[in-house]
């Protein structure tokens, strides 16, 4: 076997185990809020106009999928059933496979999430350098305000005020939903055009929120990298900037690839506000209405999902890690 | 690829995506239906109150969450008109017209119904669907249920007959005395047998024969093969929607639903939209949204303040008003003191200004309710004669009434003005509420200034959610928060809020049973009251209700709510109103303000009766 391998292997263990830890902490969690599914069902069949008779025999019938046996067999079926790939099945929505209702929501949240995540990495990336080297200068300043500022501003005003712009004012983009639904899905130019004109207000929040973050940090490390003797000694040896830009930004970047790579696995939890701002209904959403009915199979399922997410996107940053900075090989 | 073409082949990427956005559809949702479509009325954009839209639900109006609306595509052979003084009153669905007998039903169903496949409405559709009742709940003595069947509740069917012509004869079962059986079975959801009769087993009716029979191991048995089917019916996702309703479902997005005029639909000619957008939402703030954006045609009932309702009426919205027979209320759990003694709840109604409480919790669709009767007040003025209405108690704002009902029950007032529990410690109250419901929380704040001005020091509480508000409830833990009362339009189930199993009564064989240790019990009133020197049963009365025609109603109306104005177990604050809005951009001759029976009703149901046409 060789290191990598071996490196590999012993990744992939660690991290089922972190899994298998997760799962079990969270899978006791969600079963100890208070309330049960078909609580709120009961009131709302009770605001409909059944009686309490009613809609207790129609919340025992539609909500079956309740398990009513011992926590302990109950977990033990339950892994039981992701060892063989199966989340199991909604109770709210009356025995729906949550892998089904996940992969329904999931796209709508990787589009916008991932999408903002590039750009704001890229745009960040390439203002924090550009802040770090003008920094005595006014435009450096100001990048570095701009950071900030937009870093400082809640996820819900920011999206308020992008929807009050563009849509209440202007009238240039949608103010909800993912496509125009009259269109068949399809790859139809036409369908296309309107998932991205939907997609541009929660992409752009997305960019916006986590576009501080990156130009700070870049600057930060480019900074520090600026003040490192090897780039006293590039200059005196008289290396071409774009040279010496090169060694820098491949220093400076290294911090940020961690980040990077964890925030790909953090993306699958969404974001609620965005997502109920602009009606984008993703992950974030099905995870909140989970926990209000209590559908617990949902819950841990969206759990499992954000756990294994950030724990692959660890390990995939600890490999890779080992491939771009070579020190850490030694 | 040099970095130069790389940075040209970004650039081409990017003008590309900027071209195909600005081919794609526009930018702000317009219910033109694109052109030529307004000649067909274009595209209804509306919310299905009780249907937020989840891609993924399945199209199978039997699961819990579906992505199946009532009065669109999901159809039943008539629609409740929520008429309190006579409950079997519907709308024609897909009945055109219904006899009731001692037996049962009789119905004609529409001459053209037909499902969206271009097939007959048939007895076959009818039988299936109330047998599928009987899995879920809404039929019959269903097992798992947990508690003995009120008559008056679930509809129990024996028959179902064929007489030709579209003529269906639907039989009660022999005993089974049940005043609303015209409504429950005609409220019944109608599906298509060719689509759920791979899901029943041959022997169906035998199992629902068994679960009413005299054998009881034998209903069990059936019951729980009915429980079993019910599970495997709520979890079917038909791959197409079938329709007998005006509209059928085509698809269904993360943020809208898509529904087509069905061109099969037995009153096509009165179906004005070519097409219904309903919109996903997750709170009231999504919908004054829509509505200030003008995106909606019509919209449900909607909590809101004063100046989103200004803001909606500007963006050219009519407002339509409806009685909603719920009722804010605040309420005891009288197992803890001092809430258990009559005069401290009735000092506290006297402190609490409802007009002032509603105008700021529920301004725009709140009226401060005139008496706490148990019902609202348009009710409580059908049902009472004056003079019952005289001997009710208003429980006016009135400080100097509320020392006095305090101080003859021990309490008393330091020099700093805080009122002191009879065994001298200070009195503080806890008012709770739930997170989510802004109204309650905003009143809750107008109570809790009151009543500390007056000397007993509230606190509003926020609970996370309603899951555990209910859990902590029902578990005892609060000592006064809010509650939903009044729940009509039917009496019985308004007093069986308040007298029913909250409140530790549960109905054996038409008697009333009262159990203080009842788990769900969390008001803990007592079994009796004395009312005008006569001892009653509020439990036993509310069970008498259910169980007597509407014409008969008034004496026992009159002892229950003289009785829950005199011991307030709960205090109404305010009844709610059904205020809509709708808009006449491009549709017109929707229903007014006054056509309560519609207002009632989902769009779907105002198209089939005509209402809704193009401009």
């Amino acid at each position: 076997m060789t290191g990598f391998a071996r490196r590999l292997a012993g990744k992939l263990l660690a991290g089922l185990v972190m899994v298998w830890v997760v799962v079990t902490f969270t899978f006791f969690l969600v079963h100890a809020l208070p309330g049960k599914p078909g609580d709120v069902q009961y009131e709302s069949y009770i605001m409909q106009g059944f009686s309490p008779e009613e809609a207790r025999a129609k919340v025992a019938a539609v909500y079956g999928f309740t398990s009513h046996d011992p926590l302990l067999g109950q977990y033990l079926g339950y892994l039981g059933k992701l060892l063989r790939g199966d989340l199991g099945e909604s109770t709210y929505y009356s025995g729906v496979p949550v892998s089904h209702l996940i992969s329904s929501a999931l796209p709508w949240t990787v589009l916008p999430v991932l999408s903002g995540l590039v750009v704001s990495f890229l745009i960040g990336v390439v203002a924090g350098v550009v802040a770090a080297v003008k920094r005595s200068s006014r435009w450096g300043g100001l990048l570095s305000v701009s950071g900030s500022l937009v870093a400082g501003v809640p996820s819900f005003v920011l999206a308020l005020l992008l929807l009050l712009v563009f849509h209440t004012e202007w009238h240039l983009l949608p103010d909800a939903g993912t496509s125009d639904i009259t269109l068949e899905p399809g790859w139809s130019p036409a369908y296309v055009g309107s998932v991205v004109q939907h997609a541009v207000l929660p992409v752009v929040s997305y960019a916006l929120l986590s576009y501080g973050g990156w130009l700070l940090a870049m600057k930060s490390s480019v900074v520090t990298v600026l003040g490192d003797d090897f780039i006293l000694a590039s200059e005196l040896r008289g290396l071409a900037p774009v040279t010496r830009a090169r060694y820098i930004g491949r220093n400076a970047i290294l911090p940020l690839f961690t980040v990077l790579a964890l925030s790909f696995g953090v993306m699958f939890a969404g974001s609620f506000f965005i997502e109920q701002t602009f009606d984008y209904p993703g992950l974030g959403e099905l995870l909140l209405k989970s926990i209000g009915v209590r559908d617990y199979p949902v819950m841990a399922g969206a759990f499992l999902l954000i756990t294994v997410a950030i724990i692959a996107a660890n390990i995939v940053a600890d490999l890779c890690y080992t491939l771009i900075d070579p020190r850490v090989r030694r | 690829m040099s970095r130069h073409r790389t940075l040209v082949a970004g650039l081409a990427a990017a003008v590309a995506l900027t071209a195909l956005t600005a081919c794609s559809s526009s930018t702000k949702k317009t219910n033109d239906g694109g052109s030529g479509a307004k000649k067909d009325g274009g595209v209804y954009t509306s919310i299905d109150a009780n249907n937020q839209i989840t891609a993924g639900a399945p199209m199978n109006p039997f699961n819990a969450a579906p992505n199946s609306f009532l009065g669109y595509n999901q159809m039943r052979l008539g629609f409740d008109k929520f008429n309190p003084s006579d409950p079997n009153d519907l709308f024609p669905g897909l009945a055109a017209s219904w006899t009731a007998s001692d037996a049962g039903l009789t119905v004609q169903l529409q001459p053209n119904a037909k499902w969206s496949d271009g097939t007959p409405v048939t007895v076959a559709d009818i039988k299936t669907s109330l047998a599928i009742a009987y899995t879920q709940g809404t039929a019959g003595p269903v097992a798992g249920a947990g508690s003995t069947i009120v008559l008056g509740t679930n509809f129990e069917v024996s028959d179902i007959k064929d007489l030709g012509g579209g003529k269906i004869e639907i039989d009660q079962v022999p005993g089974a005395k049940n005043l609303y059986f015209q409504r429950l079975v005609l409220s019944a959801t109608i599906v298509n047998d060719k689509v759920y009769s791979g899901l029943l087993p041959a022997d169906i009716w035998t199992l629902i024969g068994a679960v009413q029979g005299s054998d009881q191991a034998a209903a069990k048995t059936a019951s729980d093969k009915l429980t079993a089917l019910g599970k495997t019916i709520a979890a079917f996702a038909p791959a197409k929607d079938v329709s007998a309703g005006p509209f059928v479902l085509t698809r269904v997005g993360p943020g809208e639903a898509l529904l087509d005029r069905n061109q099969y639909f037995f009153a096509v000619d009165k179906i004005a939209p070519k097409q219904v957008i309903l919109r996903h939402y997750t709170g009231n703030q999504q919908i004054w949204g829509f509505m200030t954006n003008g995106e909606l045609d019509s919209s449900p009932y909607t909590s809101m303040p004063t100046n989103i309702l200004d803001q909606i009426l500007k963006a050219g919205y009519t407002r339509t008003d409806a009685p909603s027979y719920v009722s804010a209320s605040i309420a005891f759990n009288e197992k803890q003191a001092p809430y258990d003694k009559t005069p401290v709840r009735q000092a506290l109604a006297h402190i609490i200004d409802r007009d002032a409480v509603t105008k700021v919790g529920e301004p725009v669709g709140g009226i401060p309710a005139p008496y706490t009767t148990g019902l609202i007040g348009s009710q409580t003025d059908a049902f009472l004669s004056d003079d019952q209405k005289a001997a009710l108690n208003a429980y006016k704002p009135d400080a100097a009434k509320a020392a006095s009902l305090l101080q003859g029950a021990g309490f008393t007032k330091d020099g700093s003005g805080q009122w002191h529990l009879p065994d001298g410690s200070p009195w503080t109250i806890t008012l709770q509420t739930v997170n989510g419901f802004s109204d309650w929380i905003a009143a809750s704040t107008i109570v809790a200034n009151e009543l500390t001005a007056f000397g007993i020091k509230t606190t509003p509480a926020i609970t996370a959610d309603f899951a555990t508000y209910q859990k902590e409830m029902a578990a005892g833990k609060y000592a006064v928060g809010w509650w939903l009362t009044a729940l009509g339009p039917q009496t019985d189930k308004a007093y069986n809020r308040i007298y029913g199993t909250a409140d530790g009564f549960s109905i054996v064989n038409g008697k009333a049973v009262h159990s203080d240790t009842s788990a769900v019990n969390w008001q803990h009133t007592p079994a009796t009251y004395t009312v005008n020197g006569q001892t009653i049963d509020p439990g036993q009365l509310t069970a008498d209700l259910s169980v007597t025609p509407v014409a008969d109603q008034k004496p026992i109306i009159a002892q229950l709510a003289a009785a829950t104005n005199q011991e307030l177990p709960m205090i109404q604050i305010w009844n709610y109103t059904k205020v809509g809005f709708y808009t006449e951009k491009h549709f017109t001759n929707f229903p007014k303000s006054g056509a309560d029976a519609l207002l009632l009703n989902q769009p779907g149901v105002w198209m089939m009766q005509g209402f809704v046409q193009a401009k």
